[in-house]
């Protein structure tokens, strides 16, 4: 049983008008914990502490946070959910805004809350924030809609939790050939505010506004409250109008706000639950608890009973929340359309691909190729690799994305810089085998003002359409935010309005600093060719396909062995025809019908 | 030797015991027709002596039914699951024991035509050597019998030997996949030792059997190639897993790193014409180095095996170990005759021939 603290911080609506800047100094560097009491592990610490602490601040406020990597690999970090407006560099992703943070390196990130609701950042290098490198990020608002109705702000993290090293996890039992299925990692337990067995101690008849957020790597997860109903207010930083629910299907990134109202009585504590999504789950060990329990206490000397099965998950569908300010649905000026693919290449591991192609990172991060390049190149999407799924708009287009999932897996997928207009979801299909592909000219389920979020999930065999307006420039990284599935390539790079972006982005020095010492180009395309953007010659690309049928190996191989059975059955045959005479001379000689041969094999 | 219905190795070893059986009992019909009928010149003792022949066949094979009934009844009831994951294994190594029988077997298989001339010796022999037994019940019943008695152990061995082979040849396939080869088998050999008595063309009966053991070796290549082949699957299923392993033929049912060819179709562990022609040829939808490398090497051993025995016929020896090959042989051959002239000597004294015609 474990107390956490996880009320939020000192801010009461009596704070400073005025926006403030807020820094922090963060060292990284491995420290040793063991939340779920299973198992003692390294994980990534901020001045020698995890869990990690929360970013806080006001609409308005600048924050800066300066880390310093002790860690012993790269690094990089990404504000979940923050537009960057203006401040593209600062969005993390690496080899997409900028290069990664070497070892024993220091980085600042520095950029200005310009939005309202909850978020959370992590590691943005390779599968890092797997291993702790996460937190929350929460923006107060003094014009909250909803700022009468509660009593108390606070917020709630849930996550799946591994015992082995992610990356470690990635090279050696998940991107390799002895995983062709691309079966994920399957966790060791669940977590509740980075801990178990949590008390949320409570008052009665107060309104609690609670951001829960996944901060999980890979499994989505129910969450309920036994007893209680509550009101979904905000997701993914958007203000909704007041939802009733009674659960909620959270995947990694997602957030939402629920506005609580605790019971008149203390009599009773109350479990609340966090359970995986256990067909996310290629198998499911035994020794796995997927049930996560906390307490709403009342009374901390009661009874915390257990929770109680339950039949089905019957959670609130997030389509058809409406948006306070009730956009209008926008209409699409371009089109990008793809297909999730999972399938194996040449070197026998599974990867994801849209379409046909499968995220490789490019020699240069594409923000750097954005702005070294001729101004006429870097209109062209052509330069940012071959390999990256980079696509280009125009300043003030509206983008509309139409994923189809050509795979029975759900997909939550994350757009960086902007919050999208969900314009359409299917369900799921009834049967692996077919597939629901979106069709323009036959839409489904509409809703008359959008749900907008910047996290969605994409059913099996299922598709959804979103759209978002291009007037924040800036290379935006678009992808699964199952790091698994990130690992494997699920990814698409947005350079939104290439120009605008050369005039308003600068880099600061310590970035470029970061990619010399690193070693990394940071000039150039995807091949970091200087002298010829077109010329991709260079570049990383993806492994090779599988060889389908006969190679030239396997043909000379069957015409060599068949060769070889010929050659063979011949000489059989020559021995079959010769060898008779031999034995006839020896029975002859047995049979005193001819004298023998002397020692040397001579007849007499 | 996933087969189901019919085990060619089976259908082989059984083949090949009952041709030498029948062989022998052919030689042996000869030579009373021949030898005892003619001098003899009594229809009667002849007419009775081939039912001796046929009477000791009969029990001979009788017993060898028993003893192979109970042989595989037992193993079969005694259940074959035992094996479960490491099935793979156990396929790889039967299939290697079969390979190494069937290319023993193979080489015998073409001198069948001269067996005829070594069974005359042997026989002789045979016949000379119970003469000298002595005067007890056993003696002068054996004496009585040796024509029933002489198939009878023949029969016994060669079937015993038959058993035990297919024991070690085809013990991973289902229990109904033996009557059918094994039957096959009886007839086949029976029939081509029936021609060879007959004294059919020897050119057309060498002929015949030269196919038949370039069928045979046929077989026992793609044996070896399978034996290979599975103890390598069976490694990989430890790397990937039952599961990804026997997914279809997609990705991961089988190694990048030592694929030499992989098509997702004629897999002979689900489409019929495709296993016989695994069966056959050892084929596999998807081939390892191992596999492929190891067919090539059988049949390299093979056409080395045929150089070294053809240059023993031509020379005598085999090459490098001349002095040792020929005093072996020669000692053998004078040895053998030496034994023949001291029995021959003593039937001119004692009427042996005579002892027989008048004990019947």
């Amino acid at each position: 049983m474990r107390f956490a603290p996880f009320i939020a911080g000192a801010f009461t609506a009596a704070s400073a008008v005025l926006a403030k800047t807020v820094q922090y100094d963060w060292t990284l560097s491995w420290v040793n914990a063991n939340p779920d009491e299973l198992y003692d592990r390294s994980v990534v610490g901020v001045n020698g502490a995890w869990p990690l602490p929360a970013i806080q601040g006001k609409v308005g406020d600048r924050v800066i946070v300066n880390i310093t990597n002790n860690l012993g690999q790269p690094t990089s970090i990404h504000f979940h959910g923050l537009y960057q407006n203006g401040t593209n560099e600062m969005d993390g992703p690496v080899m997409v805004t900028q290069c990664p943070v070497p070892d024993g390196s220091n980085f600042i990130y520095n950029f200005t809350l310009d939005q309202v609701g909850s978020y959370w950042y992590h590691s943005h290098w390779k599968a890092q924030y797997v291993n702790g490198l996460r937190g929350p990020l929460l923006i107060y608002d003094d014009d909250e809609p909803f700022k009468d109705e509660y009593d108390e702000d606070i917020y709630l993290t849930m996550s799946d939790w591994y015992h082995d090293e992610a990356n470690w996890l990635v090279k050696n039992e998940f991107l390799t050939l002895k995983n062709p299925t691309g079966a994920e990692p399957i966790p060791d337990a669940g977590l509740l505010n980075d801990t178990q067995n949590l008390q949320w101690v409570v008052k009665p008849d107060t309104t609690y506004k609670i951001r829960i957020i996944n901060i999980g790597g890979f499994v989505s997860q129910y969450i309920w409250f036994e007893g209680h109903d509550f009101e979904i207010v905000e997701v993914d930083g958007i203000y909704v109008e007041n939802q009733k629910a009674s659960m909620l299907y959270v995947t990694v990134a997602q957030r939402y706000t629920i506005l609580l109202k605790t019971k008149s009585s203390t009599s009773e504590n109350f479990p609340f639950m966090v359970s995986f999504d256990l067909n996310m789950l290629d198998n499911l060990p035994d020794t796995l608890n997927y049930n996560t329990t906390g307490w709403i206490t009342y009374d901390t000397e009661g009874d915390f009973p257990d929770a109680a099965i339950i039949d089905e998950f019957d959670f609130y569908d997030d389509f058809y929340l409406v948006p306070v300010d009730k956009e209008e649905t926008w209409e699409a000026d371009t089109t990008v359309t793809a297909t999730v693919v999972m399938d194996n290449l040449g070197d026998g591991a599974n990867y994801a691909f849209f379409n046909n192609i499968t995220y490789v990172a490019p020699k240069v991060p594409t923000l750097l190729s954005v702005l070294s390049a001729p101004e006429n190149d870097s209109v062209n999407a052509y330069i940012y690799g071959s390999n990256t799924n980079a696509h280009v708009f125009e300043y003030g287009e509206v983008v509309e994305i139409v994923i189809n999932n050509g795979d029975t897996g759900t997909h939550p997928f994350h757009l960086h810089g902007h919050a999208f207009q969900v314009i359409e979801r299917s369900n799921a299909s009834d049967s692996d085998d077919d597939f629901i592909v979106y069709d323009a000219s036959n839409p489904g389920i509409r809703n008359e003002y959008p749900m907008r979020r910047d996290t969605l999930y994409l059913r099996p065999n299922g598709y959804f359409v979103i759209r978002f307006k291009a007037d924040n420039p800036g290379v935006w990284f678009f992808h699964c935010h199952i790091e698994w599935h990130l690992e494997q390539g699920l990814a698409m790079v947005l350079v939104e309005a290439p120009l605008q972006i050369r005039e308003r982005i600068t880099i600061p020095d310590d970035h470029w600093e970061a990619c010399k010492v690193g070693g990394y180009s940071y000039e150039g395309n995807a091949a970091a060719n200087t002298q010829n953007y077109f010329d991709l010659t260079g570049e990383k690309v993806q492994p090779n396909a599988l060889p389908a049928g006969f190679t030239a190996r396997g043909i000379v191989a069957l015409v060599f062995s068949c060769v070889s059975a010929f050659l063979g059955m011949g000489f059989l045959t020559w021995y079959g025809l010769s060898e008779l005479k031999t034995t006839q001379h020896e029975v002859a000689q047995i049979m005193g019908e001819i004298p023998l041969d002397d020692e040397s094999g001579e007849s007499k | 030797m996933a087969n189901n219905v019919f085990e060619v190795s089976v259908f082989f070893i059984v083949f090949r015991e009952t041709l030498e059986a029948s062989v022998i009992i052919s030689v042996l019909l000869a030579f009373l027709k021949q030898g005892i009928g003619r001098s003899a010149d009594d229809p009667t003792i002849y007419k009775r002596l081939v039912k001796h022949v046929w009477i000791g066949s009969a029990i001979g094979f009788f017993f060898c039914l028993v003893i192979g009934g109970a042989f595989i009844g037992t193993w079969y009831s005694l259940g074959r699951d035992i094996w479960g994951s490491s099935e793979d294994i156990y396929e790889g190594v039967f299939s290697l024991i079969a390979t190494i029988i069937i290319t023993i077997m193979g080489l015998a298989m073409l001198r069948l035509n001269k067996l005829k001339e070594k069974w005359r010796v042997k026989i002789a022999e045979a016949l000379e050597e119970r003469n000298h037994y002595g005067k007890g019940w056993f003696a002068r019943f054996s004496r009585k019998y040796a024509m029933a008695i002489l198939p009878f152990i023949t029969v016994l061995r060669e079937g015993v030997e038959a058993i035990v082979f297919v024991g070690g040849v085809a013990l991973s396939s289902p229990a109904k996949a033996f009557p059918l080869p094994v039957i096959c088998g009886l007839v086949a050999g029976s029939l081509v030792g029936y021609l060879m008595y007959k004294g059919g063309d020897f050119v057309k009966i060498q002929y015949f059997l030269i196919g038949a053991t370039c069928f045979l070796y046929l077989v026992g290549a793609g044996l070896f190639s399978k034996a290979v082949w599975y103890l390598e699957f069976y490694q990989w299923v430890k790397v990937v897993g039952e599961g990804a392993a026997e997914s279809g033929n997609g990705a991961g049912s089988y190694d990048i790193r030592k694929s030499v060819w992989h098509v997702n179709c004629c897999d002979p562990e689900t489409s019929g014409g495709w296993m016989i022609f695994n069966a056959l040829f050892g084929w596999q939808n998807s081939a390892t180095y191992g596999s492929v490398i190891s067919y090539n090497l059988y049949w390299i051993a093979i056409m080395v095996a045929v150089v070294l025995l053809l240059y023993k016929e031509k020379h005598g020896y085999y090459p490098l170990l001349k002095s040792w090959t020929e005093k072996h042989d020669a000692k053998k051959i004078a040895k053998r005759r030496a034994k023949m002239q001291a029995r021959q000597a003593a039937e001119t004294a004692e009427g042996s021939m005579e002892e027989i015609k008048t004990s019947v």
